[in-house]
């Protein structure tokens, strides 16, 4: 639509009035102006539960605001479902699967435009232009269940710009990018601007909000704090504006007695783990009160080699290599036996296999504790679920309307709290945090970062999986860089750059 | 993008959908009160004591094999040998009466051919990664057919005369009340405190919700499968004995008949969707009321079968329709979230 004809740069073409959203009682967002104009960057910033997500998805026709006005080129429009928005332009790639795995490439692109009957060969030629005229390189006929997340984030913008978008939002779209596929993102986002079309991003890293928006909106309370060129913004201005008073840059100091790894209890080691060809010959040792973390490329194989470990994946059956427990050779087949023996793997698709959407959080929370031998009850007492739960989720300060609240009604930063909190109550002595901070608020990552590191406090063997340089910096105190299936390298943290990782991971 | 969105509402998704669930209990009720006063007024039949009591009793039977399909289905599975089961087992029970064991004998036994078998679906479908379409589609056949050659003497078993003491499930009454019904409310009264206050049902919520979540939060899931379809099985025994007590039979053929089609009509008619999860005893309760005055009325009326079951298709169509606007399973359900 008016894709021939692109309106002139700086125009206005989406503007929302006074827009207001309530869920049973309470403002997500109030009063809330916001516009979007042709050849544009602009990112929208703010705290968990800021309301970020709910302005982008009333513009995006997924909710309708309780009250506000919002038009299109000038034009009053009333968006009653995503059909209405897109074919007004608008477009929403949200954080995470939103496309079909079950179906192809090419059938995700189509996806809301089929017609009754759909030829695939015609479809597939259409889908490979245009995904070679964005530069993208993936084959219109695999299965978006076998992409990784960076590829299927390609075939979402694909599938705005098949739609012939001329507003694109992004929810968070970077959380899960490595370094490079961030660049190239970037890259594209740039020349979805240059097309004139007017992009929205929702991020948490300020930096690069700053580095690529043109201009930056900031909520707080679902409350228009302010919108301004991003050139005149600094990164504490955004802070001060998000949280609403100054905030002291986290720093956190190396933790004490980190390097004392000889004295330390040794209680896991991995060696030569080996499943198919994602993970080759991974060694590693673990040691009570440290945290390691580990960084590498996406396809590394540092998921993969934590689900085995914890029980999700298997390795091979010959030759897969050992893992032992305390010098105990062990081998699960499924998590509940990881489980038992006190390893815990907290997964990086909180969506996907991390909570359970038709729960409350308490309830959520306390499925955790239920699941394990310890906290097993037949009966579940309503009291003991208020108390156990209420108290992990008090320790991760997780943000909700009321005490039981449904998790989906929760921001995505609280929700992976959640899933975290879930993990915790297990009292696990090895945890595998994949990707802990994915979609966490600045205000909150030290919250998650000072949790993690009070396990290690506690003695407890921690792992933490992150494409985060300065996360896996902040919080480890000791440094594994994996490439292609195996530790190649290993830092202590008062060794280790972000520099010297980088060139270890990609080298 | 798609447009199958859930009716829009003012107060958003989230909160919006679980009104909408609690409603289609509500929605079935009112639908139910509605129907039953419009036959009670046009239908001279209907209004009177006898027929509300045949229309209990009739009803109970499907009620208490509604509940036992439900404890699968939110599970996210599904069980069409049910009705196999239930024949196959109590037909058993039956036999052995008929041997001279004595009820509680005879009815343990049939229980327990009937868990083997619910544990073998549960098997077939955790541990061997069958779709539980198949499975039970499979093992229905194979129950029937292997009940008949090996376990049963005839078509029809009839409950031996000497047996009163266990025809009271079928034809007694206390207080009035047909026991039927009275060992539908246990059934419900049972499975609704297994369900919503032990771990176990949590955990049935939980596997229904997502499996993969449930299997990484450390819930045994294949286990848990096996004692769904168990439990599913022995709830469906106990519907079969009651119907053996209160017709002093039991007929095979009620195998090829589409009961077991009426059940997934009440069980999802009330809001226990089918991709797990959802709905709960009530619900099944709700759905069963009003497929019972349904059905009751249109006998009255003395409409032909064929009718009968155009009016069953059509709601069951309607009911799955409602099902998949609330819980679509594209897209906008990944979406909710965030
Ligand atoms: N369906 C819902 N029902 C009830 N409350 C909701 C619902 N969706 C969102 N909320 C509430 O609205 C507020 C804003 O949520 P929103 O998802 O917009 O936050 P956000 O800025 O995107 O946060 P995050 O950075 O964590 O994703 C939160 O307090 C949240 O709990
Ligand atoms: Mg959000």
């Amino acid at each position: 639509m008016n894709a021939t004809n692109p309106p002139e740069s700086g125009t206005v073409i989406l503007r929302v009035e006074n827009g207001s959203k309530m869920y049973a009682g309470v403002h997500a967002l109030q009063d809330v102006g916001f516009d979007v104009r042709a050849g544009e960057i602009h990112a929208l910033v703010g705290e968990n539960g800021a309301g970020k997500s709910t302005l982008c998805k009333s513009i995006a026709g997924a909710i309708r605001l309780s009250s506000g006005r919002m038009s299109v080129d000038g034009q009053s429009v009333n968006f009653q479902r995503p059909g209405d928005a897109l074919r007004a332009g608008v477009c929403m790639v949200y954080q995470e699967t939103s496309l079909v795995p079950s179906m192809t490439v090419a059938q995700n692109l189509e996806l809301g435009r089929e017609r009754l009957i759909t030829r695939l060969r015609p479809l597939n030629i259409k889908a490979q232009q245009q995904l070679q005229s964005l530069n993208f390189h993936v084959d219109p006929t695999v299965l978006v269940a076998t992409l990784g997340t960076a590829q299927r984030q390609m075939v979402e913008i694909a599938r705005a710009a098949y739609h012939d978008a001329r507003i694109i939002i992004f929810d968070e779209p970077t959380a899960s990018l490595t370094p490079e596929e961030k660049v190239h993102f970037f890259y594209l986002l740039r020349d979805l601007r240059a097309k004139g079309l007017g992009i929205v991003f929702i991020s948490h890293a300020l930096e690069e909000a700053l580095e690529l928006a043109d201009r930056i909106t900031v909520l707080r309370d679902g409350r228009h704090v302010v919108t301004q060129d991003a050139s005149t913004l600094t990164r504490e201005d955004l802070v001060r504006h998000m949280v609403g008073r100054d905030v002291q840059a986290t720093h956190y100091g190396r933790r004490a007695g980190s390097d004392a790894k000889g004295k330390r209890e040794k209680v896991l080691t991995v060696e030569n783990l080996t499943m198919g060809n994602i993970v080759k010959n991974m060694s590693f040792t673990l040691y009570a009160g440290e945290v390691v973390g580990i960084a590498g490329l996406i396809g590394s194989g540092r998921t993969e080699s934590a689900k085995i470990v914890s029980g999700a994946l298997k390795r091979n059956l010959i030759g897969g290599g050992s893992v032992y427990l305390r010098g105990r050779p062990v081998r699960y087949d499924v998590p509940k036996q990881a489980i038992d023996d006190g390893i815990v793997y907290i997964t990086e698709d909180r969506k996907l296999n991390g909570f359970f959407e038709t729960m409350t959080v308490e309830e959520n929370i306390h499925l955790g504790s239920l699941a394990t031998k310890k906290g097993f009850r037949w009966f579940v007492s309503g009291r003991q679920r208020r108390e156990l739960a209420g108290a992990l989720a008090a320790r991760l300060k997780v943000r909700a309307v009321s005490a039981g609240a449904k998790i989906i009604e929760l921001s995505g930063g609280n929700q992976q709290k959640v899933v975290v909190a879930k993990s915790l109550i297990q009292e696990p002595a090895v945890v595998f945090f994949d990707e802990p901070t994915r979609g966490v608020d600045v205000g909150a990552i030290p919250e998650i970062h000072q949790a993690i590191r009070q396990l290690a406090d506690e003695g407890k063997a921690v792992v933490v999986i992150s494409s985060y340089l300065p996360e896996v910096l902040a919080v480890s105190d000791r440094i594994l860089v994996a490439r292609q299936g195996r530790i190649v390298e290993e830092f202590s943290a008062a060794d280790a750059s972000e520099d010297r990782i980088m060139f270890a991971a990609i080298h | 993008m798609t447009d199958t969105t859930a009716t829009p509402d003012t107060t958003g998704k989230g909160g919006g959908r679980r009104r909408l669930v609690i409603s289609q209990e509500q929605i079935v009720l009112i639908v139910t009160a509605l129907l039953a006063i419009g036959f009670a007024l046009t239908l001279s039949g209907f209004a009177t004591i006898g027929n509300l009591l045949a229309l209990t009793r009739s009803v109970a039977i499907l009620g208490i094999l509604g509940i036992a399909m439900s404890v699968v289905v939110i599970g996210r599975g599904l069980d069409l040998s049910l009705v196999a089961t239930m024949a196959v087992s109590s037909a058993f029970a039956l036999q052995l009466m008929q041997h001279g064991w004595g009820w509680p004998g005879a009815a343990a036994a049939g229980m327990g051919v009937a868990i083997a078998i619910g544990l073998i679906n549960g098997f077939i479908i955790a541990f061997v990664e069958v779709p539980a379409l198949f499975t039970t589609l499979a093992t229905g056949f194979l129950i029937f057919g292997l009940g008949r050659t090996f376990l049963l003497d005839g078509v029809i078993t009839y409950l031996p005369p000497q047996a009163e003491t266990f025809a009271w499930i079928g034809q007694g009454q206390l207080l009035g009340i047909p026991a039927p019904v009275i060992v539908l409310a246990i059934v419900a009264l049972f499975v609704q405190v297994l369900l919503s206050r032990m771990t176990v049902g949590r955990f049935v919520y939980a596997h229904g919700d997502n499996v993969d979540a449930a299997r990484l939060t450390g819930i045994a899931v294949r286990p848990l499968t096996m004692l769904e379809y168990a439990i599913c099985a022995a709830i469906g025994c106990l519907a079969g004995l009651v119907m053996a007590a209160s017709t002093a039979s039991i007929n095979m053929q009620i195998v090829n008949s589409t009961l077991i089609f009426d059940v997934i009509l009440v069980v999802v008619l009330g809001g226990v969707s089918l991709v797990g999860g959802r709905g709960g005893v009530l619900s099944v309760l709700a759905g069963t009321a009003l497929i019972g005055t349904l059905l009751n009325g249109m006998t009255i009326m003395d409409l032909d079968n064929n009718i009968q079951n155009i009016v069953k298709g059509a709601v069951l169509l309607a009911a799955i329709i409602v099902d998949n606007r609330l819980h679509p399973q594209d897209e906008e359900t990944a979406r909710q979230g965030d």
